[in-house]
C-alpha cells in the first residue's frame, strides 16, 4: 500500500473536481461525494500506517523540473511522523465532512463548500507525503489557498472578506521567510531533498551560519501557519469562517502544519542552539500570550481560537526544547480535543444562533449530547488526570524542564493554569447557570454531527494512551534510528504540579462562573488597564494598523507622486524641449542664404572637431 | 517538415486578410469568425513544430535563407558583406514565444466579439499585428528583426486610437511615441553594428564580438566603449518594450486605454518583445557588457518589482491595477537575468511565458467584466461572486497565478528567479521578496473588492458560449506549466545553455 501512497492525497482532489463541474446539480448531495472519497483516504491511510509500522521508510521521486543541471523532484515518501499525520489529517477530514452535511445544511453554496473542503484536504495531505521542502512549501501554499477560500466562504460579508485577505497575506509575510530560508539552504545544499540536507547536516557541509539563519527563516514560516506571535492575529479572525472549517483547518491541520514543519526539519534546528532556543521562546511566550488573551473573549469561537494558538505555542515549546514526541503528541491529541471542542461549539451555535457566550447558558440539559462532549473536550485540554491532554501536556513540561529551560517550564505551568481557567469559563458560561438565550426552541443537532463528534469525544480520551509515564509506545516508534529521546525522563513532581495546577483553574472557574461564589467583576475591576489591554488583544492590530499599514499606505502615495509628477514631468519636459528645439530649428529656415551658410559652417566645424578628439574611431 | 515552413508560419494571417477585405463590412458575423479562423493556420503549424521538437525534431532544419538585399559592390569586400538576407531560424525559446503568440493570436481573436464597430479593419490590423510579433521572434538577421518590429507598431497603433477608450487617441500616440523613439536608439544601434561588421545576422555578430580573431578581421574593430554605448542603448530600446521604470508610462495608459482583446496581445507578448530583444541581442551580442552590468539590471528589476506593486496598491481602476501589476512583474525577468545563472536566465524567461498568459488571462475578465458592467472603477464593482461565480473563479485564479501560488506558472518563475537571484545578489533578492507580500496584498485588494463584499451590480450573466474558450485554455496553460513546468523547461534548455555559454560558463 506504502508504494501508492500518493493516492491518499488524490481522492479528495477527484472530490474537489467532481463537485467544481457538477456540484450545482448534485446539490447536497455533494457532501456524499466528499465523504465518500476521504472515507476511502482514511482507510488508505490507515492501511499505510499500519504496513509502516514494521516497514521501513518508503521514497519515491520523479524529475520534474530541470535547471542546469540540477534535477528538481516531486515524490512522496513514508515516514513514521507522516503516516500518523496522514491518519490523524484524513480522519478529522472525514468527520468534519460528515459533520459539514449537517451543519451547512441549507446553505445556497453547500457543493462549493464541499469542493474547497476537498481542495484543502488534497493540499493537506500533499504536504504530509512531500518528500522535499519544495513540494512541502507548494503544497503549503495550497493549503493557505483552501483555507483562504474557507475563510472567505461567506464572501459578501465584510469581516469575512478581511479576515479571509488578512490570512492569506500574513501567512504569506510567513512564507517569504520559509521561501528565503528553503533557497539558501538549497544554495548550499544543492537540493532540496530533506535526506540531502540532513546528510549535508550531518557531513557538515553546510555552515553554521548557514544552519541557524534558514532555520530561523523557514520558523517565521511556521510562526505565519502556526499563528505564532507576532504572526498570531489572523488566526482568531479566521474564525469567521464556518464553523466545520475553523475544526479541521484552524485547529487541526493547517495550523499544526507549523509545528510539523519544524519537526521535519528537526535535526536542521538541532543543528542550530540559536534556533532552538528561538523556537522554544517563541511557541513558549505565544503560548501564554494567548492564553491571557482568551481569559477575556466573549466570542466562544475566539476563545477557542486563542486557545488554539496557545496550544500550538506549547507544541512550539516543546521542539525547542528537544522535546520531538512531546510536539508531536501534542499536535495529535490536540487535533483530536480541539475538534471535537470547534465541532461541539458549532454545534452550540447552531442551536442558539450566536457565538456570544454572555447570550448562552443553561445548555446541559438541552443539549444531551454536545454537553458531556463539550465536556469532555474542555477536560483534555485543561490537561485533567487521564485525558489525553495530560499527557501530552505532561510531556511538554518534561521536556522544558529536563532541557533546563526553567524559565519557559514556569511559564508553560502558568500557561496550563490559565488553559484550564479559561475552558472552564467557558464550559460554564455556556452549559451551566440559567439561559440566557433568546432562542426558545433550543434542541440537540442531528446525529449526522453528533457522531463525529462521539468518535472525536472517544479519541480525546484514549489518545493519550499511546504514550504514558508508564510506556513511550509512540516515541519509540517514532525515534526509531534516531538519537531522540522516545520520553522525557524527568522527576515525577512535574506531573503532580501538573495537576494540580489544572484543578485550581477548574476550581477557581468553578466558584467565578459555576458556583457564583466570587463576583465575575471581581478580578477585572480591580486591573481595569490589563483587563481592557486582554480585551483588546494586547492592541497588536491597532500597532499594525498604525505602523505597517500607514507605511506601505506612505511608501505607495510617495510612488504615486514620483510616477505622476517626476517621470511624467520629466517625459513632458522633454517633450516640451523637443518643441523648443523644433520652433528654434523652423525659425532658422527663413530662406536667407547667409543663414543657411552659418549653420552649414558651424555644423561642419563642429564635426572637425569631433573627428579631431575621437580621430574618427569609436 | 517543408523549407518554407517558418514563412508559411509568420504569414499564413495574411491569407485572412486577403480574405477579409473581399467581404463587405456589414457582415459581422462572418467577419468575426473569419478573423478567428485566420489565426488557426498559425497556431496549428507552432503547434505542430513545437510537438515535433519535443520528440527530438532538431529544429535548425527549419532555418530558412534568401539572398535579399546587398548594399554597394566594393571590389575588396567578401561576397557577403553588407548583404541582408532575408533569413529565419528559431531555437527552444524563439519557438515558445512563438507558440505563446499563436495561442493568445486565437484567444484574443475569439475575446474580439465584444469588439463594437468596424470589424472589418479590426481584424486585419489585428492579423497583421500577428504577423509582426511572430516574424520578431523568427529574424535571424537585425534587419529583417526591425522591420517586423516596426510591423507591429502601426497597427497597434491603429488599434488602440480606433478601438479603445475615452482616451484612447492619447494613449495611441503616447504608445508610437515611446516606441518610436526606443525603435530609433535600436536603428541607430543596428545601423552602427551593420556598417562596423558589413553583416546584420545575429549569429556572425555574435561571433564576431566575441571571438577576439574575428574580432581582429571585421571591416572596422568595435571598441570598448563603444559597446559599453551600443549596449545601454539596446537597455533603453528594449527598456521602453518590457518596460523597465522609468519608461514605462505609455503602457499604462495602453493597458488601460486599449480594448482588452488587444491589451491580452499588449501584456500578453509585445511586452515580451522586449525581454526577448534583452536575451536575443543585448545579452547575445555582448555578454561582456551584460555581466558588467548585470548587478544594475538586478537593482532595475527590483525597483520595477516594487515600485508596481507599492503603485498597484493604490490603483482604484482594476484596469491600472493589472498595468502597474505588469511593471511589477517585468521586474522578476530583470532580476533573473541579471543574476547570470541558469536559475535566474530560466526564470526570466519563463516570467515572460507565464506572465504572457496570466496578464492574458486577466486581461480576458476585464473585457468581460466591462461588456457587463461598463465600468473597471474599483469602487464600483463588489459582490461578483454572486453573481458571476464561475467569471469570479477565474479572475480570482488569475490573482492567484499572479502573485505566484504553487501549481500555476506564475510561481515557478518567481521561485527561480529568486534562486538565481539569491546565488548572485542575496541582499537584492532580500528586498526584492518584499515584493512578493506586496503582489499578494494589491492583488488580494483589487479581486477581493470585486468579487467579494455586497454586490453592486445585478442582473449580469455568468460566463457563456464562447468566453468558456479563453477562460479554460489560458488556465490550462496557466496550471500545465506549473504543475509540470519541465514542458517548458526541456525546450529552453539548448537556449539557455547557449547563453550560459555566451558568459563564460
Amino acid at each position: 500500500m506504502m508504494e501508492n501512497a500518493w493516492l491518499i492525497p488524490l481522492f479528495p482532489f477527484v472530490s474537489f473536481v467532481v463537485l467544481l463541474v457538477v456540484g450545482k446539480q448534485l446539490k447536497e448531495r455533494s457532501a456524499y461525494v466528499g465523504m465518500l472519497l476521504t472515507f476511502i483516504s482514511l482507510i488508505y491511510a490507515l492501511g499505510v500506517l499500519y504496513e509502516r509500522w514494521t516497514a521501513p521508510t518508503y521514497k519515491q521521486a520523479y524529475t520534474w523540473l530541470t535547471i542546469g543541471n540540477v534535477q528538481l523532484t516531486v515524490g512522496f515518501e513514508v515516514n513514521a511522523l507522516n503516516a500518523l499525520m496522514l491518519v490523524v489529517v484524513s480522519l478529522v477530514s472525514f468527520l468534519v465532512h460528515t459533520y459539514a452535511k449537517g451543519y451547512m445544511h441549507g446553505d445556497e453554496r453547500f457543493p462549493v463548500f464541499y469542493a474547497y473542503l476537498g481542495l484543502f484536504t488534497f493540499a493537506m495531505l500533499g504536504l504530509v507525503i512531500s518528500p522535499n521542502l519544495l513540494q512541502t512549501y507548494m503544497f503549503w501554499e495550497l493549503v493557505g489557498l483552501g483555507s483562504f477560500l474557507l475563510i472567505g466562504f461567506y464572501f459578501y460579508k465584510e469581516e469575512a472578506k478581511a479576515a479571509a485577505k488578512k490570512a492569506f497575506i500574513m501567512t504569506r509575510i510567513g512564507d517569504v521567510g520559509l521561501l528565503i530560508g528553503m533557497i539558501l539552504l538549497f544554495l548550499e545544499v544543492g537540493s532540496f531533498e530533506y535526506e540531502a540536507i540532513f546528510a549535508a547536516l550531518q557531513n557538515g557541509n553546510i555552515s553554521t551560519t548557514i544552519i541557524t539563519l534558514s532555520a530561523i527563516l523557514i520558523f517565521v514560516g511556521a510562526v505565519g501557519k502556526s499563528g505564532q506571535f507576532p504572526l498570531h492575529t489572523w488566526l482568531p479572525d479566521a474564525m469567521e469562517g464556518p464553523t466545520p472549517v475553523s475544526a479541521l483547518i484552524h485547529a487541526a491541520t493547517m495550523v499544526a502544519a507549523g509545528v510539523y514543519l519544524v519537526a521535519t526539519l528537526f535535526p536542521l534546528y538541532e543543528a542550530s542552539e540559536t534556533a532552538m532556543m528561538t523556537v522554544a521562546y517563541v511557541g513558549g511566550f505565544t503560548a501564554i500570550f494567548a492564553a491571557s488573551i482568551g481569559l477575556v473573549q466573549t466570542d466562544i469561537k475566539r476563545v477557542l481560537a486563542y486557545s488554539t494558538v496557545s496550544q500550538l505555542g506549547y507544541m512550539m515549546l516543546a521542539l525547542g526544547s528537544a522535546g520531538y514526541v512531546a510536539g508531536i503528541f501534542h499536535l495529535m491529541t490536540h487535533a483530536f480535543f480541539k475538534a471535537l471542542l470547534f465541532l461541539a461549539a458549532g454545534s452550540v451555535i447552531h442551536a442558539v444562533h450566536t457565538q456570544n457566550i454572555e447570550q448562552m447558558g443553561g445548555l446541559w440539559k438541552k443539549m444531551k449530547w454536545t454537553a458531556p462532549l463539550f465536556l469532555i473536550g474542555t477536560l483534555a485540554i485543561s490537561g485533567f488526570p487521564l485525558f489525553s491532554g495530560f499527557f501530552s501536556k505532561d510531556e511538554i513540561l518534561l521536556a522544558a524542564w529536563t532541557h533546563g529551560h526553567v524559565g519557559l517550564f514556569i511559564v508553560a505551568v502558568i500557561a496550563a493554569f490559565f488553559t484550564a481557567f479559561y475552558m472552564f469559563r467557558l464550559f460554564f458560561l455556556v452549559f451551566a447557570g440559567e439561559a440566557r438565550t433568546n432562542v426558545h426552541d433550543v434542541h440537540e443537532s442531528p446525529m449526522v454531527m453528533v457522531l463525529p463528534m462521539i468518535v472525536l469525544g472517544v479519541l480525546a480520551v484514549v489518545s493519550g494512551y499511546v504514550q504514558t509515564p508508564w510506556g513511550a509506545f509512540l516515541g519509540e516508534w517514532l525515534t526509531e534510528g534516531t538519537n531522540w529521546h522516545a520520553h522525557a525522563e524527568g522527576p515525577s513532581w512535574i506531573m503532580i504540579v501538573a495537576t494540580i495546577v489544572s484543578l485550581c483553574g477548574i476550581a477557581l472557574a468553578w466558584l467565578i462562573y459555576g458556583k457564583q461564589a466570587i463576583a465575575r467583576d471581581w478580578l477585572s475591576s480591580r486591573f481595569p488597564m490589563t483587563y481592557n489591554v486582554l480585551m483588546n488583544k494586547y492592541y497588536v492590530d491597532e500597532f499594525y494598523g498604525l505602523t505597517v499599514m500607514r507605511a506601505t499606505a506612505f511608501i505607495s502615495l510617495l510612488f504615486e507622486y514620483i510616477d505622476r509628477f517626476l517621470v511624467e514631468g520629466i517625459a513632458r519636459s522633454l517633450a516640451a524641449a523637443t518643441r523648443g528645439i523644433g520652433r528654434i530649428g523652423s525659425r532658422l529656415q527663413n530662406g536667407q542664404v547667409q543663414m543657411y551658410g552659418t549653420v552649414t559652417i558651424v555644423a561642419l566645424a563642429i564635426l572637425v572637431v569631433i573627428f579631431a578628439v575621437t580621430g574618427g574611431y569609436l | 517538415m517543408q523549407p518554407y515552413f517558418l514563412s508559411l508560419l509568420i504569414f499564413s494571417p495574411l491569407l485572412g486578410i486577403l480574405v477579409l477585405s473581399l467581404i463587405s463590412k456589414e457582415q459581422e458575423k462572418a467577419i468575426k469568425w473569419l478573423g478567428v479562423l485566420a489565426t488557426l493556420p498559425s497556431l496549428c503549424l507552432s503547434l505542430f513544430a513545437f510537438w515535433q521538437y519535443q520528440n527530438g525534431y532538431d529544429i535548425s532544419q527549419l532555418t530558412e535563407k534568401r539572398s535579399w538585399i546587398r548594399f554597394g559592390d566594393f571590389p575588396f569586400l567578401r561576397e557577403t558583406d553588407f548583404t541582408v538576407a532575408y533569413e529565419l531560424h528559431v531555437d527552444g525559446f524563439a519557438l515558445v514565444m512563438i507558440v505563446l503568440t499563436t495561442i493568445l493570436a486565437t484567444l484574443a481573436a475569439l475575446a474580439s466579439v465584444s469588439i463594437q464597430k468596424e470589424w472589418k479593419g479590426y481584424f486585419q490590423l489585428f492579423l497583421l499585428l500577428e504577423i509582426g510579433m511572430l516574424g520578431v521572434f523568427a529574424a535571424s538577421n537585425l534587419v529583417l528583426f526591425f522591420i517586423f518590429l516596426e510591423l507591429t507598431l502601426i497597427p497597434m497603433f491603429f488599434l488602440i486610437g480606433k478601438w479603445g477608450y475615452f482616451e484612447k487617441e492619447k494613449a495611441a500616440y503616447s504608445y508610437l511615441i515611446y516606441n518610436g523613439l526606443g525603435s530609433a536608439v535600436l536603428l541607430i544601434v543596428i545601423a552602427i553594428l551593420f556598417a562596423r561588421t558589413g553583416t546584420a545576422n545575429i549569429a556572425e555578430l555574435r561571433h564576431i564580438l566575441t571571438d577576439p580573431i574575428a574580432q581582429m578581421q571585421t571591416i572596422s574593430p568595435i571598441s570598448d566603449d563603444l559597446r559599453y554605448g551600443l549596449f545601454i542603448a539596446l537597455l533603453v530600446a528594449f527598456g521602453v518594450k518590457l518596460p523597465i521604470v522609468p519608461l514605462h508610462r505609455w503602457m499604462l495608459r495602453v493597458h488601460v486605454q486599449a480594448p482588452p482583446s488587444v491589451v491580452m496581445l499588449h501584456a500578453g507578448v509585445l511586452l515580451k518583445i522586449g525581454a526577448f530583444g534583452l536575451v536575443r541581442i543585448a545579452l547575445g551580442l555582448f555578454p561582456g557588457q551584460f555581466q558588467q552590468f548585470s548587478t544594475w539590471l538586478i537593482v532595475l528589476g527590483v525597483v520595477n518589482l516594487l515600485y508596481g506593486a507599492f503603485l498597484a496598491f493604490r490603483q482604484t481602476d482594476f484596469k491600472m491595477v493589472l498595468a502597474y501589476s505588469s511593471v511589477s512583474h517585468m521586474g522578476i525577468v530583470l532580476i533573473g537575468l541579471g543574476s547570470l545563472n541558469e536559475a535566474g536566465m530560466q526564470g526570466a524567461i519563463f516570467q515572460a511565458v507565464s506572465h504572457g498568459f496570466i496578464a492574458a488571462f486577466l486581461f480576458f475578465f476585464v473585457g468581460v467584466m466591462y461588456e457587463r458592467t461598463r465600468t473597471t472603477t474599483l469602487a464600483r464593482l463588489g459582490g461578483m461572486a454572486k453573481t458571476m461565480p464561475y467569471a469570479s473563479g477565474f479572475i480570482l485564479a488569475g490573482a492567484m497565478a499572479s502573485l505566484g501560488l504553487p501549481g500555476t506558472s506564475g510561481f515557478i518563475s518567481e521561485f527561480m528567479a529568486f534562486v538565481g537571484a539569491f546565488r548572485a545578489e542575496p541582499w537584492l533578492a532580500a528586498i526584492g521578496t518584499l515584493g512578493i507580500i506586496m503582489t499578494a496584498v494589491y492583488l488580494l485588494r483589487a479581486v477581493l473588492r470585486i468579487t467579494f463584499g455586497q454586490t453592486t451590480v445585478t442582473n449580469v450573466h455568468d460566463l457563456r458560449g464562447i468566453e468558456w474558450v479563453p477562460a479554460i485554455s489560458l488556465l490550462l496553460f496557466i496550471v500545465i506549466i506549473g504543475v509540470y513546468p519541465n514542458v517548458l523547461a526541456m525546450p529552453l534548455q539548448t537556449t539557455i545553455e547557449t547563453m550560459m555559454n555566451g558568459l563564460g560558463g
